[in-house]
């Protein structure tokens, strides 16, 4: 073995430009692996972050049917004593309740269909991260009458700025058209862009004048220690409140729970795509080293060095080749990954915001996915060296030693 | 005692219109300490016959005996170990293993024999030193002389105690003064330490050394004479 290995070092030496190609191969292949993989995860994670903290919270409370055409006399029944026994729940760390209904928003400039939120500023501030969303003006300070916080995006459609004016149409329990003068308190602004045309937020005692809902919420929303017991908390809710809708995030966000899922797999197809391309070069450069010793594997063969050897010999070359390039991928992966986590990848020209992706990607990825990433591109170097190693011990020794 | 016996050895090729005979019903035998030259003409047959006594190639028909073992019944792995053991093999080109040097390419057969580190050390510092290289131990053979990279290579196909050494061609590539020098080695073992040589050459300056002449035509020994040389 210590004779196997002291040649299969030597050899990798021997032409150095191939080496050097063979062990750049897999360092990029590893990089590429590790580095689409952070993104994709730092993406996400950002993804889910935003959905969580800013739109929909761990999980939410509604009554039945009421997310379908956000009925205004769709509340939940005893909606403070629910809220009180979600604070008391150790595994709950705040909860909130939310007023929720349809309306137009007028301005001097233009009319349009939008989604108010009613709230009480200070619960809502323990369970979304609205209040440090602003760009401008106040979290619901600084006007005492009719208070309303809407996106910077809103704010340019309508021309409108803080401290402008704007009417709200809702309708009320009864069915009644009603309205009301609000001025614009703040300007927040998520990386959702759909998010932010279609939400205004208004004090909760302000909305329940307006649509004639004394007491109960249409929506309670509510922060966990973690967000995997989104799952367990929800269903042991949903159990005992078999009237409501008790809905995790995952269920919450339109096609989160797909997306969580199929990104996985889209991740596994990319680094798959980037180790295919990494294989074939391996196999060819490993092909190349081995036909290019033809004449000596026939020699080694012909003195005696058996199979096991010359296989051994091959794809120990191979490992020294990943021992190499895997440290060197994974040196400038982890440098990589660790400058844009801090710094951020900007990609602001390319409309994401649009589609509910944060423009600035942090990539992150968890110390798993570097060990499983790496184990990949090593068994797949291991693979693409069984052909040539294959491809050697079918030589025939008094065919071999005659090559030039 | 024979080492090599073969009994009507031939080989065929049948891949064109008319069948080849590469080796055509060769009878030979080879005692212990001969030192024997075939001989003959570009494609008489030298090379097939050492490579089907070697174990490299295998016989369309008849047999080869090393010693007591008939290897064509040998399997691919029996036979590749038996080589290891029993063969010693000089070829026409040197073919030492580029990487090591002569020292590790003398040392490479007793590690693939899992000979004990202090007999290895003790052979190979006698070996080089019998074949002249005890000061060029540490060199690749990059760094040695065609006529230095043979001399390893009698000296690596030694250190194995092998019944018999096959030599194809071995001064082909070789000048007067190396093939002398070469062939005065080879002599002095066999004379010393009775090492049997068989090697194939159409190299007057070897032919006139040698003790047995075997010539080979088209596949047949058409004369096998043995010679006095002082």
């Amino acid at each position: 073995m210590k004779l196997l290995i002291k040649i299969a070092w030597r050899n990798i030496w021997r032409n150095k430009v191939r080496s050097f190609v063979v062990i750049t191969a897999i360092a990029l292949g590893l990089w590429a692996g590790v580095f689409v993989t952070a993104f994709v995860q730092g993406m996400m994670t950002a993804k889910i972050q935003s959905i969580i903290e800013v739109e929909v919270a761990h999980l939410q409370y509604h009554q039945k049917e009421f997310r379908d055409d956000l009925k205004v006399n769709l509340t939940i029944p005893s909606s403070a004593e629910k809220l009180n026994e979600l604070e008391q729940d150790e595994r709950v760390t705040a909860a909130a309740g939310r007023l929720v209904s349809m309306a137009m928003i007028g301005s001097a400039n233009k009319s349009g269909s939008i989604r108010v939120v009613g709230i009480n500023p200070s619960k809502e501030a323990l369970v979304s991260s609205l209040s440090t969303q602003l760009v401008d003006g106040a979290y619901f300070e600084g006007i005492k009458r009719n208070p309303v916080l809407i996106s910077e995006r809103l704010a340019e459609k309508y021309k409108i700025k803080v401290r402008s004016k704007l009417v709200l149409t809702l309708q009320d329990r009864d069915g009644e058209i009603t309205a009301g003068a609000f001025r614009v308190v703040g300007l927040y602004k998520t990386d959702n862009n759909m998010y932010d045309n279609f939400n205004v937020f208004v004090r909760e005692q302000d909305m329940r004048k307006l649509i004639k809902v004394e007491e109960d919420y249409h929506e309670i929303a509510a922060m966990l220690t973690h967000q995997d017991l989104a799952e367990t908390v929800a269903s042991d809710f949903q159990k005992k409140y078999e009237n409501l809708e008790i809905l995790p995030w995952l269920d919450l966000a339109a096609g989160m729970r797909i997306m969580n899922e199929v990104i996985g797999l889209y991740l596994y197809i990319i680094v798959g795509i980037v180790l295919l391309a990494l294989l074939f070069s391996i196999v060819n450069t490993m092909l190349m080293a081995v036909l290019e010793r033809v004449k000596e594997l026939g020699m080694l063969m012909s003195i005696g060095m058996n199979k096991t050897r010359i296989f051994g010999m091959i794809m120990i070359e191979t490992i020294f080749m990943c021992m190499l390039g895997a440290p060197l991928g994974l040196l400038i992966s982890w440098g990589m990954i660790t400058y844009f986590g801090e710094h951020g990848i900007n990609l602001s020209g390319a409309s994401y915001e649009d589609v509910g992706f944060a423009s600035t990607i942090f990539p992150y990825l968890e110390n798993q996915s570097y060990i499983e990433v790496t184990g990949m591109v090593l068994i797949m170097a291991l693979l693409a060296a069984i052909y040539p190693a294959l491809k050697a011990l079918r030589l025939n020794p008094a065919t071999a030693i005659r090559k030039i | 005692m024979n080492v090599i016996t073969t009994s009507n050895l031939s080989k065929v090729y049948d891949e064109g219109p008319v069948p080849v005979y590469a080796v055509n019903g060769v009878d030979l035998e080879i005692k212990k300490g001969e030192f024997t030259a075939i001989v003959g003409p570009s494609g008489s047959g030298k090379t097939t016959l050492l490579n089907i006594i070697g174990g490299l190639d295998k016989a369309s028909s008849g047999g080869v005996k090393i010693g007591s073992t008939e290897i064509e019944n040998l399997s691919a792995n029996e036979l590749i170990d038996f080589r290891l053991r029993n063969i010693g093999f000089v070829f026409q080109s040197y073919n030492l293993i580029p990487v090591l040097t002569a020292k590790e390419n003398t040392e490479f057969i007793m590690l693939l024999q899992n000979t004990p580190k202090a007999e290895r050390d003790k052979r190979v510092e006698s070996l080089l030193a019998e074949v002249g290289l005890e000061d060029r131990m540490n060199n690749r053979p990059t760094e040695l002389s065609g006529g230095q990279q043979q001399r390893v290579a009698v000296a690596r196909a030694l250190a194995s105690k092998p019944q018999f050494i096959l030599a194809d061609e071995p001064t082909a590539n070789l000048d007067s003064k190396s093939t002398a020098n070469l062939l005065d080695i080879m002599l002095k073992l066999n004379k010393e330490e009775d090492t049997t040589f068989v090697f194939s050459t159409h190299d007057q300056r070897v032919i006139d050394r040698a003790r047995r002449i075997i010539t080979l035509e088209d596949g047949k020994i058409i004369s096998d004479e043995k010679q006095h040389v002082q």
